[in-house]
């Protein structure tokens, strides 16, 4: 479902250098702002209408922060976040209010998410009420619907989430997020607490919910393989910053980043022979602080391709702009000619199995 | 024979009821090989690791049956501090929630120092050294520092990382995993697999591996043994479990994994349902409400490990391909991710 090309040219939502900053202070009395964590550091994407973008990056680097900074559950430090032409990154009360009709978020943890003294129904009717839509009637209605939409049985409303498995208490999420036919949906790790057999059930009925009602997705997640299976276009963000964006098959085929090469080839996969051929590149040591992001290329600390270019000095003097290198697709490395060229010369990581492998299973 | 767990059954008693945990689970281990348990939340394979442990809970749970002998001694009848012996020099555990397992009032130095130095009699300064250099390998920054620090002053990332350079450091017989990478990010799993391969290769340790990702099984094991609802249901070398899967559960969780290596697809094929609670023994197959290829028997008897037919030339019993189903899937249909013979499908007429 490709976005663009489904009309207009306007994108649905549209970011631009966005930051998310977090102070850090030290005292209690003469309390005193000695720094800030950049948790998220000038990001820029668009999203079209009717697409799926992914984000994805390990713990720290910013995706669950950019998502929530969208939704207006934090506040953006600078940049704008538009939504079909409208700026909300400075919008406050009833105007905010009335934008996140729009834009609704579904969690990682269904549990912690959903309040356990409410039950099902009132919890699904919950966005209803507070934006006063419809009558209690048709209210108890629209929540039968949702139910339905998302696959429950009717009599979940009057229960409570305990009573309900994990997959269940998503598909209750998502019955809520859709309650005001939002446009939007920002979905951050929506299957990382669930069972694999589950996992699957719920991205099928994420996948389902999107034809039928020409959603858009912003979907974060750690899992590369759920990321791959759902997104038109990838972005893939290290401390902070957007490092790479492409086109879901075109990234997995030819990743350009040193980090998004050792991301993918990290992945194992579930079929021996590929596993027992594959060249994996093990980065070392953690993701640095973001209160004290290394100057230069905020990856170098642990890239691989600059100790096997002997550590030119670009990559700690200045930070690589996200730049276009066709087909849609973008990166943010001095050297990203030579990723392409370690693999072709067999040297980088398989990042996939050889085209024709035969599928495990 | 470094360990054979045969016919081990555990019962956790709950306010619900007796939950049949563990049925008549039996495999066996030599010394480097990686075995893969795999399965969902609630199929047992954490119990069954406690119950080698002898760490399950008095209070709650009972061994029903069964022996685990560890080097010809049965575990089962060992003396608790015997057991304490054995656990903290010649079998490791890293659990999903080290917090469990770190003594939460000495410092992350002082534990690991000291178990370094029961296993190898280091002076203290070249343990706690060691200890740095262990800390850095499972990618703990400011190492140094995190040797001052006690257990509940560390992200849950950060102890999962401890622990694991504890096992690490003991160098034992038998490390037991128990979902070691889930709480860590991939880059940093990729480290901790290849420390773990490490241990196996150079020292002989050999490895349970207990997870849900089948991925890490492809990639750390030999065999592998997928349990669902406390029992078995299928295993085979890691390869031929792959290769030709012939449990229907096996088969959806293959299936109903999106694929890294794949073009993005159409819809997953999932297992529709949930696990069954446990609390009654299955008059049938435990799988048999969400399977695809139930045939009517499987609701009235509960089908037994068997060889599976095509495995026969396999001599070494445990490289035999075994499956617990009364209506094993094809190789053509273990490739479709459904039942294609006639007859096959739910609720149709039973073929002989």
């Amino acid at each position: 479902m490709s976005a663009a090309a489904t009309g207009r040219d306007q994108p649905l939502l549209s970011v631009r250098d966005l930051a998310v900053h977090f102070g850090i202070s030290k005292g209690f009395l003469f309390s005193r702002s000695i720094g800030a964590v950049r948790a998220v550091d000038g990001v820029s994407f668009d999203i079209g209408r009717g697409e799926t973008v992914g984000l994805v990056g390990e713990s720290g680097c910013g995706k669950s922060t950019t998502g929530r900074a969208i939704a207006r559950l934090n506040r953006p430090t600078a940049g704008s976040i538009r939504l079909d032409g409208q700026d909300l990154s400075t919008l406050e009360g009833a105007a905010l209010r009335r934008v996140r009709r729009r834009l609704q978020m579904i969690f990682q943890d269904p549990y912690s998410s959903l309040n356990p003294r409410m039950a099902i129904g009132a919890i699904i009717g919950e966005p209803l009420e507070i934006h006063g839509v419809g009558t209690t009637r048709e209210r108890a209605e629209r929540v039968r619907e949702l139910l339905a939409i998302v696959g429950l049985p009717r009599q979940a409303a009057d229960r409570y989430p305990h009573q309900f498995s994990g997959g269940q208490r998503q598909r209750v999420g998502i019955a809520r997020a859709l309650a005001l036919n939002p446009e939007l949906i920002v979905a951050d790790e929506p299957i990382s607490a669930l069972d694999v057999s589950i996992q699957a059930q719920i991205l099928n009925l994420l996948a389902r919910l999107q034809r039928d009602f020409r959603l858009t997705y912003l979907f974060i997640a750690h899992d590369l393989a759920a990321v791959r299976h759902i997104s038109d276009r990838i972005l893939v963000m290290y401390l902070g910053r957007i490092v790479e964006s492409a086109p879901s098959a075109e990234l997995y085929r030819r990743p350009l980043h040193p980090y998004t090469v050792a991301l993918l080839s990290a992945v194992p996969l579930p079929d021996p022979a590929a596993e027992a051929t594959r060249r994996r590149i093990v980065l070392r040591g953690d993701v640095p602080s973001p209160a004290a992001p290394p100057p230069g290329c905020p990856f170098h600390t642990r890239c691989w391709l600059r100790e096997r270019l002997g550590n030119p000095g670009e990559c700690t003097s200045a930070a690589p702009p996200l730049r276009t290198v066709g087909g849609g697709h973008s990166v943010a490395c001095h050297f990203s000619d030579a990723v392409a060229e370690t693999r072709v010369n067999g040297a980088g990581a398989a990042t996939a199995p050889p085209a024709g492998r035969p599928p495990a299973g | 024979m470094l360990l054979s767990v045969q016919d081990l059954s555990v019962r956790f008693q709950t306010e619900d009821g007796t939950v049949h945990a563990v049925n008549g689970v039996s495999f066996d281990l030599e010394a480097s090989e990686t075995l893969g348990i795999v399965g969902e939340s609630g199929c047992g394979k954490s119990a069954t690791s406690l119950a080698i442990t002898r760490l399950l809970p008095h209070t709650q749970a009972t061994i029903a049956g069964g022996r685990i002998l560890f080097r010809d001694v049965d575990l089962l009848g060992m003396p608790a501090r015997a057991m304490r012996k054995l656990r903290g020099r010649d079998i490791a555990i890293v659990f999903q929630d080290p917090m469990t397992s770190l003594n939460p009032v000495l410092s992350i130095g002082r534990q690991l120092t000291e178990a370094l130095r029961a296993h190898e009699s280091l002076p203290r300064t070249d343990a706690e050294a060691r200890a740095i250099e262990l800390l850095q390998t499972v990618g703990i920054p400011a190492p140094a520092a995190t040797l001052q620090r006690h257990p509940h002053q560390l992200s849950g990332g950060m102890r999962q990382r401890v622990m694991i350079a504890m096992a690490l450091a003991l160098a034992p017989r038998l490390l037991i995993a128990d979902e070691p990478t889930t709480a860590l990010d991939v880059t940093i799993q990729a480290q901790v697999l290849e420390l773990i391969r490490e241990l196996t290769r150079q020292r002989g340790t050999a490895v349970i591996l207990i997870t849900h990702d089948l991925g890490i099984v492809a990639q750390m094991t030999q065999r592998v043994a997928v349990m669902y609802a406390g029992f078995i249901v299928e295993t085979a070398l890691t390869p031929d479990l792959f290769a030709a899967p012939r449990h229907p559960y096996t088969i959806g969780l293959l299936h109903s994994l999106p694929r890294l290596d794949k073009e993005r697809g159409g819809e997953l094929i999932s297992i529709e349902g949930s696990p069954p609670d446990q609390l009654t023994p299955p008059a049938g197959c435990p799988f048999a409400p969400r399977c695809a290829w139930r045939l009517p028997v499987c609701s009235t008897a509960n089908p037994s490990l068997t060889t599976a037919s095509g495995s026969g030339d396999a001599t070494d019993a445990r490289a035999k391909h075994r499956v617990a189903c009364h209506n094993p899937a094809t190789a053509e249909e273990a490739s479709a991710g459904q039942p294609l013979r006639p007859g096959t499908a739910a609720g149709l007429e039973a073929v002989p």
